[in-house]
């Protein structure tokens, strides 16, 4: 199957461009730092770090991956073989899912001592990995080089983080919870602290309803943008 | 396998068209050279034929169906190379290989003897990265040949390539030829279009002014004559003589009888000298 080998060419081309030992340290560093908190304050940093960090990678990653694959012409390449641009795109965001659920379950396994809602931090993840790497596709629109998208990034990227921050210190602002960022953070707090079953749902139905609009969005524009922009 | 008829693109947001209703068609088994200087419109061409661009007016019929119909398919039986290597940089040149060949129906299960047909066997487990732009260019069209397809494009096949390694090339892409495979071949340099085309078109402007074969253009628009350069005593001296009068010429059988020849020539054209003659442009 061709997105099969999609999907293992992604593994192999993130491992190769050394995606995947910088994500090792990373890891690492949080597993240590947070085993040494007391287990009080795990509960609220342990989701806080998977949230923030692991969840993110979608969208620090995909940047770099597909202005890696842009400057060294190989997406131009890619467009003239049968792989279709739905199969570049789902092989892009399982590779990074996988990445995201692999590091967020070895800090919670390593790190975090309590019971947890292995599913619910299973979709969580998954949910906010997916939703960050097609946010981070479009944010290369129309970016010819790494330090473009670094630039381009950033604004992005604080559309996010700020109502996430004011959400996460004045909760009672309900209209946030809109903000996808703040459904996913509320999937992954809830995986460790408790979450009503209607709320997750809702956050559930709410991301996988904005993944499927992201991704169409996406795929229609991948050869304007990707290719000819 | 490929007919152009009144075919026309702007691209999105301007009105100025930069292909003007252009017309051709490649046989099965043919070698067709699209000529012109850069920005005549070769590349947007290539890239309507292929599928890159979207939106053009007249018709495109590849492989018995029109362009705009065909599906993701239509990459099993094409494959290009374009003028620029685009390889995986930190993956090696059997890995780029094997990486590009498993998203065709027909793999390829002689990847080494194509590497090796290129000259890069010594290199093949080597990172691409530390590749010449020669070496990267050799990679590049043994890429788009991998799965046998029955239509190539090559955009300037032999740009940066050293004279051996471009003969390597060159004789590659006769072998395809004698295979039945279709060649559209996108350059400006003439000699590798006099060496290898059937058939070449003149693009200027967006407009095809000339089709024909390169030895028909020479014929045509060359000056028919001959001339003879020889040594006499310790000058040289040069005559010229029509084509046409050299069998009932008593000075020609002369001169090769009793003077020692320095070189003889038919005065044909340079496909460039006619490029330039015909289009009034030059070549860059």
């Amino acid at each position: 199957m061709r997105i099969l080998n999609a999907l293992r060419a992604d593994m192999k081309f993130q491992f190769k461009q050394g995606f995947y030992f910088v994500y090792v340290i990373l890891t690492l560093f949080y597993m240590i730092v947070i085993s040494q908190l007391p287990n009080e304050y795990a509960k609220y940093v342990v989701p806080i770090v998977i949230f923030t960090d692991p969840s993110f990678v979608g969208f620090f990653f995909i940047g770099g991956l597909v202005m890696l694959e842009k400057v060294q012409g190989v997406l131009q390449c890619l467009v003239v073989t049968p792989l279709q641009p739905l199969e570049y795109l789902l092989a892009k965001v399982i590779s990074l899912a996988v990445l995201a659920e692999a590091a967020g379950f070895a800090i919670t396994l390593v790190a975090y001592r309590e019971g947890f809602n292995w599913p619910l931090l299973f979709i969580g993840i998954l949910l906010t990995s997916i939703f960050f790497t097609l946010y981070g596709f479009i944010a290369t629109n129309g970016c010819n080089s790494i330090n473009q998208y670094l630039i381009k990034m950033l604004p992005y990227m604080l559309i996010l983080t700020i109502p996430t921050i004011i959400y996460f210190i004045t909760p009672s602002l309900w209209v946030l919870q809109l903000v996808p960022s703040v459904a996913g953070l509320n999937l992954v707090y809830g995986a460790f602290n408790g979450i009503a079953l209607v709320e997750a749902v809702m956050y559930i139905c709410y991301l996988v309803t904005l993944n499927v609009l992201f991704f169409i969005k996406v795929e229609k524009s991948f050869m304007k943008n990707m290719v000819k922009g | 396998m490929l007919k152009v008829s009144g075919l026309e693109f702007s691209y999105e947001g301007t009105k100025t068209k930069v292909i003007k209703g252009i017309d051709f068609h490649i046989k099965k088994g043919e070698i067709f050279g699209f000529l012109g200087p850069s920005g005549a419109g070769k590349t947007t061409t290539q890239r309507i034929i292929i599928g890159l661009l979207q939106g053009y007016g007249g018709s495109v019929e590849v492989m018995g169906k029109e362009r705009r119909d065909w599906g993701q398919s239509f990459f099993e039986g094409i494959g290009v190379a374009f003028d620029f290597p685009n390889l995986y940089l930190k993956l090696t040149a059997k890995e780029n290989l094997e990486l590009i060949s498993s998203y065709y129906k027909n793999k390829n299960e002689n990847i080494d003897l194509l590497i090796e047909r290129v000259g890069l066997l010594p290199d093949k487990d080597k990172k691409v990265e530390g590749f010449s732009k020669g070496m990267k260019m050799r990679l590049n069209f043994i890429r788009s040949i991998l799965h046998n397809p029955d239509l190539l494009f090559f955009d300037e096949p032999t740009s940066g390539l050293d004279p051996l390694n471009a003969k390597t090339i060159k004789d590659m892409i006769i072998d395809l030829k004698a295979q039945g495979k279709t060649i559209f071949l996108t350059t400006h340099n003439m000699t590798v279009a006099e060496q290898l085309c059937d058939k070449v078109a003149f693009i200027v402007d967006g407009n095809i002014p000339v089709i024909d074969s390169p030895k028909d253009l020479k014929v045509k628009h060359g000056s028919h004559t001959m001339k003879i350069e020889y040594y006499d005593g310790k000058k040289t001296k040069t005559e010229e003589f029509h084509m046409t009068e050299i069998k009932n010429n008593q000075r020609v059988f002369d001169i090769l009888k009793t003077k020692d020849i320095k070189t003889i020539h038919s005065q044909e054209a340079t496909l460039e000298d006619i490029f330039i003659k015909l289009t009034g442009r030059e070549l860059v």
